[in-house]
């Protein structure tokens, strides 16, 4: 479920600023990175967090990812009820870190789509999302005000630390993709942290629809059938080819 | 607070609406229907409780329900039926009370948003829908959708709702009160009592939730369970053994419904995916095992599939989504559709042949055609009723003389012999529209189509090949797959049976010789099954199989698992000698709300609810006279078109004293009087029941 932005704090009011009324895209984030990296300390003006005022910059990658195969995908939801069942005792498809369900009827554009329908009114196509683990930058954690998404043992996942995290939805907002949830029960953010190297969503799928691969850098290859554009924030060329 | 809060499972509150008055309550779950676990349970007390004896069908006094169990919406496999309760528009000729189960991700939602049950009473004076979203629930205008098709009706509230809304509506049938209605959700899942929602004037229910069902048990042991569980589950119907020979596999069965196999492709996928071996210790690949478009269509099923799909939270994907591009163009249909069983066969069954044979290119059309109407009308086939009345009406006359020269002549009945799948064009709108007296009459269900055309119930009883039973409904799983234990449940419902207990074991694909080990742990000896179509003269330990298999049926329909999947009484494993375990719905029931019950308690509880729909019975029938008056035995059951003799290889006819002693053998083993069949009043005190025998008492209607 979406969750409004509380837009009367400071963090608000400065991604209204990037992106009013709008979720931060991948993209934005990037530029972002790059019109602030004169000075990575100017993200302390989201105020002095008992973690520290400096945002954790991780650059660490994860050693894996989920990945999954939208044709093998049978709509069974099993990946989302293991998620939250085994993990959190509790059936919870709104809070699970693997989301199936938003996809289901529709496909991920949703039901205006006439002809191009996915899901199960349409071509049948079940895309699942989930979270990439993004190497740096990673926007949730970017964007966290506390610095409570941190890189953790033993598979370099981004976990959420439920102590530091106070429940502000912001990371809701920055993933470009949708994929942390806030669960009103615990009042905490909740993300996929690859259940320290078994994913659960992996192992309960029933249709080999799901795979726990390796991160592979893939930033410095040209895929073949596209034009190469620079559109990397220059300040990154530091770090990426 | 909620008593709930100290059991996990149910969500804690069951909704109340009242369409007259549009009063919205709510209830506890736990406080008032704990005895009664969910499901049909809710839904038999709500009827008994708050239905008069005399209600019929279309009355704002009768009552809908639509329950769901303590395992719905968990990760327990197969947990996606809810179970629709109701008096029953087809049951014939009385209204008597009837559930449908439907599948889909619709009881799986309306837990997330917040209710157990919803149970909707009286009538709204302008048509209605209700939103159901994060525990409220809204009565919503709906004359903007209706006299549209449940696709339409879906699109149009998920745009309402948000695209992660689950949608059960009625089509253009059930707003036009035709008893053979249906109530469909998630594209293809669907039950009966479509009519009884149309005469509420109420088009559709939307549940949207973002709400959670906690898991009383350790987590941990939770994991444990549901994986030992899925190591048990065979494929569709819990077929236990593959349909041909497998190098994992010491049996093969080319009957069963287990149709993996290298070589076997989702051909339609993009790229194609091969099911490949389904070696039954790999749990990731229990998806691929089972294809109702494989074996029910033959080699241009798999050609067509796209995918499985199903409920929530099962593994075993029993509606098949196949592609047929050519429909599109020709019929001007979508490409996909997506049903299973009598379902998926729904226009193609009307036929008797295609110009390119029973398996060819325009058969599959005919489904596609058939599926594409039917699941938007919200037209409901009766198990395979409606298209079996529909043959033996026209080639044998009937519709000519019963119908008017100026109805019958209104349809193409050339393009109906040649096996033009375009005729459904012309004849399921008419149900659905009650145009015309043919597709009025077809409409109604048989015992109601009948009695309208002044034809008596024994020409159907008698006929072998119409399969047709008693109360307007047909056989589900009888004699011919179980013998004398099938026709005693056949003879237990107000509708078609739809209990799969006794069928997932004899039809599992095992060897007899294993089945009957099996058999003398589950049911105290061998005797218990026979060999289908080679069957032996009744005894005990069949009336037990018997009675376990319609408490168990109860029990699914309760908690909240397939019964279409379950009981797991066999397992693909060698290594357990094929064992299954009978305790698996207790294991999940006490873990998932924190109530320990034994095997035997849940039985227990099971039969409650069992017995509560007989009381029903007899009290909606006016009479105690169960054996004579409702537990009838069609005269085909007798028969044997090549006059075979019972208990002898080849046939499935039965030995009429045989089968009397049988349902003698079965009332013992219930508790019942043997002479009317009905439960005593011990049975009844036993169970919990006394003031049900204590109401029944009073009417005379008591053993």
């Amino acid at each position: 479920m979406k969750s409004p932005i509380d837009t009367g704090g400071i963090a608000g009011q400065i991604l209204s600023i990037i992106a009013p009324g709008r979720p931060l895209s991948r993209r934005k984030v990037l530029k972002l990175c790059g019109a602030t990296a004169a000075g990575m300390a100017s993200w302390s003006f989201f105020g002095p967090g008992a973690a520290g005022s400096v945002p954790i910059i991780i650059t660490e990658q994860s050693h894996g990812l989920v990945i999954g195969d939208p044709t093998r995908c049978v709509a069974c939801r099993r990946c989302e009820l293991a998620c939250t069942d085994f993990n959190d005792g509790k059936s919870s498809p709104a809070t699970s870190r693997i989301k199936v369900r938003r996809n289901i009827n529709f496909g991920p554009t949703g039901l205006y789509t006439g002809q191009q329908t996915q899901g199960d009114w349409g071509t049948g196509l079940i895309v699942q999302d989930f979270c990439k683990q993004c190497p740096h930058p990673v926007p949730c954690a970017d964007a966290c005000p506390n610095a409570a998404i941190e890189v953790k043992p033993p598979v370099n996942a981004r976990v959420i630390d439920p102590e530091k995290c106070t429940g502000c939805k912001i990371c809701l907002k920055a993933c470009p993709w949708e994929m942390i949830s806030f669960d009103p029960e615990t009042t905490k953010a909740t993300k996929c942290f690859l259940c320290n190297g078994r994913p659960k969503c992996v192992e309960a799928c029933p249709a080999e629809a799901l795979t726990y691969v390796s991160w592979v850098d893939l930033t410095g290859k040209v895929p073949p059938r596209i034009t190469p554009t620079l559109n990397k924030p220059y300040a990154c060329g530091d770090c990426h080819k | 607070m909620f008593m709930t809060a100290r059991y996990g499972g149910w969500v804690g509150r069951v909704l109340r609406v009242d369409l007259s008055t549009g009063r919205i309550t709510t209830e506890d779950t736990v406080e008032k229907y704990k005895d009664y676990i969910g499901g049909t349970g809710i839904g038999y007390k709500v009827l008994w409780d708050e239905v008069p004896a005399d209600t019929k069908v279309f009355d704002p006094e009768n009552k809908i329900i639509f329950a769901t169990g303590p395992l719905a919406g968990t990760s327990a496999p197969c947990n996606g039926r809810t179970a629709v309760t109701t008096l029953w528009p087809t049951c014939w000729p009385r209204h008597l009370v009837g559930t449908g189960h439907m599948g889909g991700h619709f009881a799986a939602e309306m837990k997330y948003a917040g209710f157990d049950a919803i149970i909707i009473e009286g009538r709204a004076d302008h048509p209605v829908w209700l939103r159901v979203a994060d525990g409220k629930a809204v009565i919503m205008d709906a004359r903007g959708v209706w006299g549209q098709g449940i696709r339409r009706t879906t699109y149009e509230i998920s745009r309402q709702m948000g695209p992660e809304a689950v949608v059960a509506a009625i089509g253009q049938s059930g707003e036009n009160l035709v008893p053979m209605s249906v109530i469909m959700n998630s594209v293809s899942h669907s039950a009966g009592g479509g009519a009884v929602m149309g005469s509420k004037n109420l088009k559709a229910i939307g549940v949207l939730g973002a709400g959670s069902i906690h898991i009383a048990g350790d987590k941990e042991e939770w994991e444990k369970a549901v994986k030992y569980h899925l190591s048990l589950f065979g494929a569709n119907n819990q077929a236990v053994v593959p349909n041909s020979p497998q190098p994992w596999a010491e049996h093969y069965n080319p009957a069963t419904r287990w149709v993996a196999s290298e070589g076997r492709q989702w051909g339609s996928a993009n790229p194609p995916i091969d099911t490949g071996p389904c070696d039954p210790h790999n749990l990731n690949r229990i998806a691929y095992r089972s294809n109702s478009a494989a074996f029910f269509l033959g080699e241009q099923g798999w050609r067509h599939t796209v995918r499985g799909n199903g409920c929530t939270g099962c593994p075993i994907r029993c509606h098949t989504i196949i592609k047929v591009p050519a429909v599109a163009a020709k019929y001007g249909i979508p490409e996909t559709g997506q049903n299973k069983c009598s379902g998926l066969v729904f226009g193609k069954s009307f036929f008797r042949s295609f110009p390119d044979g029973l398996m060819g290119q325009t058969s599959i059309e005919a489904c596609m055609v058939g599926m594409h109407l039917a699941d938007d009308l919200g037209v409901w086939n009766n198990y395979g009723q409606l298209q079996r009345d529909f043959q033996k009406c026209y080639y044998e006359g009937i519709f000519e003389s019963k119908v008017g020269e100026k109805d019958f002549r209104s349809y193409s009945w050339d393009k109906f012999e040649k096996g033009d799948p375009a005729f459904l064009f012309e004849l399921l709108p008419r149900i659905a529209a009650k145009e015309g007296d043919l597709a009025t009459a077809l409409g109604l269900g048989t015992g109601y189509m009948l009695e309208a055309w002044g034809i008596a119930e024994t020409d159907w009883k008698s006929d072998h090949n119409l399969h047709y039973w008693k109360l307007g409904h047909p056989k589900h799983h009888s004699n011919e797959d179980a013998g004398q234990t099938g026709v005693i449940i056949n003879t237990q419902y107000n509708r078609d049976a739809q209990c799969h207990s006794h069928t997932n074991f004899t039809r599992n694909g095992l060897p007899i010789e294993v089945q009957k080990k099996l058999a003398a742990d589950l049911w105290g000896s061998p005797d218990a099954v026979d060999t289908p179509g080679a069957f032996t003269p009744m005894n005990v330990y069949k009336a037990r199989m018997a009675k376990w298999s319609l408490l168990r049926k109860e029990l699914h329909d309760s908690i909240s698992l397939c019964n279409w999947m379950g009981p797991w009484s066999s397992s693909p494993l060698r290594e357990r000698g094929y064992r299954g375990d009978d305790t698996i719905e207790s294991l999940l029931y006490s873990l998932v709300t924190g109530d320990k019950k034994s095997r035997q308690e849940l039985d227990e509880a099971a039969e409650r609810i069992f017995v509560l729909h007989r009381a029903l019975t007899i009290r909606g029938m006016g009479t105690k006279q169960m054996r004579t008056k409702h537990d009838t035995i069609p005269d085909w059951v007798y028969g044997d078109d090549k006059d075979r003799v019972p208990f002898t290889k080849g046939t499935i006819q039965m030995d009429k004293i045989d089968i009397q002693n049988a349902m003698l053998m079965f009332y013992e083993e219930a508790g019942w009087d043997k002479e009317t069949g009905s439960p005593t009043r011990e049975t009844y005190r036993r169970l919990g029941l006394a003031d049900v025998a204590g109401e029944l008492g009073k009417k005379g209607l008591l053993a």
